[in-house]
């Protein structure tokens, strides 16, 4: 075996030369909208700016200094206070769902898969304006409630923390949804059935055969709502009146806001960055530990 | 099959053989909804210039895309302070007052203000004032100013611009501060009343403050004075007050940035717009002050009594260049806007 792999040296580079063309537009890709943007901004962190909000190449680390200020820091807690509420409502509320989905026969599974994806072919904005028009003071759901006598006084639904966990929900309920699918479809019934033989309860297999086996779907849609959802801007701006400044308006603000701080905007955003990358590779080395 | 091939070759040439020398364009950089379309197709139809309308959504915005240099305009509209900023920074071009013979339309008064004390780089588009909306229906008692309007029994029922400056320049004339003096000590004194205010409110929104008002979501507002206009030609039962404790104008202007392509295109239409007959459309779109006096003729007798476009402004007090101190009122407003919400 050995000998024959050295005696051809030359078939053995070809499929890694292959194999790296093929990687090549994945990693041009990568360098182009990943990696570089990211050296820009760690790069502009240690920057200073002029009075017009220019960016100057200097090296300071008051950016950072800054940063650890607990006016900042409050605003980050409540940023991951808004994430986490609306990653555990998802999961709760997708969870049946996707359960559901993959134990429905052919025809209807696509048919009610097509219409969770449905809400992306209209514009984001588009459908956080519906909800303002449905929540308003003289909206449809008070108008409805007041028509049909249940309440006496319209109720404040608007400009509430409440619309923006709802609107939160609502943004991100689909990614979810679809990763806890994916586990679900490939659970065997069979298992469960085998629970149940072995004297399991509902709860008992659905806690010690269900949940564990779907826990890698459930793991991915709580990163794929939990990291987009703590950095959203437009629906606190637009649901909550901007009445509570979360993260990404803050960071919003330094680049094409009032402050004209692009250095600080920079260096919130790099903190922002490496505390996910942390995150990320604690909860990897975990699931790692696991496993093995 | 053949017939893709056809149009994507046919888009492929399109795309990559120079603009021919005919269709001469003017790159239009200017607030979203602030320029009517109709102005824009007038000018093109005269001209031939094809006009393309790039947006955004503050000064600031404007001035960092500038900056950055991704695409050359060649007519900009900085709201007055910015425009200070850019002319002490050599970043706008003198203008040409010989191609511009409408500029004798324009009242004195908006002219050789601060930020341009020659009025050689600018010219006036709009000016508005920041003031106090009433819905008289619900709101019966009377409000003169800042006092009478943040007060506890009017909690969560008021909208105001998101607009840190603004929010910090009320405080300031409150407390019988100038609203330019933007000093560590002079925030410092403004903090407890923001405070106190920010508690109060229940929607900041700078872009459409008067959809709140309309919806009945709020019943009081600081706002545009061109929102304020719509607002009350909409609807008699919205009122508009000028604060007692003091309010400050904005000059919205139109100028050619130092980096301008095609300035003599700049300058043909910013002579178009100083057209009585051109800037009366702009004044029935944005019911702003209208600083051309001929334009002004030809409004309605009812366009000019709306107490929200045409107030009785006294002297000018606009909002000056304050440079990075733009990072201390940020700092501010952060971090009681997050103590306000609780």
């Amino acid at each position: 075996m050995t000998d024959l792999v050295q005696a051809s040296p030359g078939t053995a580079r070809l499929p890694r030369f292959t194999g790296w063309l093929l990687l090549a537009p994945l990693a041009v890709w990568l360098i182009a909208f990943v990696v570089a943007p990211a050296l820009i901004l760690v790069v502009y962190s240690f920057s200073e700016r002029d009075e017009l909000g220019r960016v100057v190449f200097t090296f300071t680390l008051e950016n950072y200094r800054r940063a650890a200020d607990p006016v900042y820091l409050a605003v980050f807690g409540r940023s991951v206070a808004y994430a986490a509420i609306t990653t555990a409502i998802c999961a709760v509320l997708a969870y049946p769902v996707a359960w559901t989905l993959a134990r429905t026969r052919a025809p209807w599974r696509g048919r009610l898969l097509l219409l969770v994806m449905i809400p992306f072919w209209t514009s984001f904005l588009i459908r956080t304006y519906a909800w303002i028009t449905i929540l308003k003071s003289e909206g449809l759901l008070n108008g409805l409630l007041l028509y049909t006598h249940t309440i006496a006084a319209p109720l404040e639904l608007l400009y509430t923390p409440g619309a923006v966990v709802l609107g939160l929900v609502y943004a991100y309920l689909p990614f979810m949804i679809l990763p806890i699918y994916g586990s679900a479809e490939k659970l065997d019934p069979a298992l469960i059935e085998a629970a149940h033989d072995l004297g399991c309860g509902p709860w008992q297999s659905f806690a010690r055969v269900v949940l564990p086996l779907t826990r890698p779907g459930l793991a991915a849609g709580v990163m794929m709502v939990f990291v987009p959802a703590i950095g959203m801007f437009a629906i606190s701006d637009l649901m909550g009146g901007a009445r509570v400044p979360l993260i990404g308006n803050v960071i919003q603000d330094q680049f094409v806001g009032q402050a004209r701080d692009k250095p600080f905007g920079a260096a919130l955003a790099v903190i922002f960055m490496a505390l996910f990358a942390l995150l990320y590779w604690l909860w990897q080395r975990r699931t790692e530990g696991r496993v093995a | 099959m053949p017939t893709v091939v056809r149009l994507l070759t046919l888009a492929l040439v399109a795309a990559i053989s120079p603009a021919p020398r005919a269709a001469e364009s003017l790159n239009l950089f200017a607030w979203s909804e602030y320029v009517p379309q109709a102005v824009i197709d007038g000018f093109s139809q005269e001209t031939g210039i094809k006009v393309n309308y790039a947006t955004y959504a503050s000064g600031e915005e404007m001035l960092s895309k500038l900056l950055t240099g991704g695409a050359a305009y060649d007519l900009i509209q900085p709201p007055d302070y910015i425009a200070e900023a850019m002319i002490r920074n050599k970043l706008l071009r003198p203008l040409d007052r010989a191609r511009l013979p409408n500029l004798r339309h324009l009242a004195p008064e908006f002219l050789a203000l601060p930020h341009d004390p020659a009025s050689a780089y600018t010219v006036p588009y709009m000016i508005g004032t920041v003031g106090i909306v009433v819905n008289t229906e619900r709101v019966k008692e009377p409000i003169r100013g800042y006092r009478d309007l943040f007060q506890k029994k009017y909690s969560n029922r008021i909208v105001v611009v998101n607009d840190n400056r603004e929010i910090v320049s009320w405080a300031l004339v409150t407390l019988g501060l100038s609203q330019n003096d933007i000093t560590r000590a002079s925030l410092a004194k403004a903090r407890p009343l923001i405070a106190e205010w920010l508690k109060l409110v229940k929607v900041f929104d700078s872009d459409s403050p008067k959809t709140p008002l309309l919806n009945g979501d709020v019943d009081l507002g600081v706002v545009w004075s061109g929102e304020a206009a719509k607002l009350i030609k909409g609807n008699k039962k919205f009122a508009y007050v000028l604060p007692a404790e003091g309010y400050h104008s904005f000059v919205d202007l139109l100028a050619i940035p130092a980096t301008a392509k095609n300035p003599a295109a700049a300058h043909r239409f910013l002579d178009y717009v100083l057209r009585p007959e051109v800037s009366k459309l702009i004044s029935d779109e944005f019911p702003y002050t209208n600083p051309n006096l001929a334009a002004r003729k030809l409004l309605s007798p009812e366009q000019l009594a709306n107490p929200a476009s045409y107030p009785p402004l006294g002297k000018l007090d606009t909002f000056r260049d304050i440079g990075k101190a733009a990072a201390d009122i940020d700092k501010l407003m952060t971090d009681l806007k997050t103590a306000a919400a609780k």
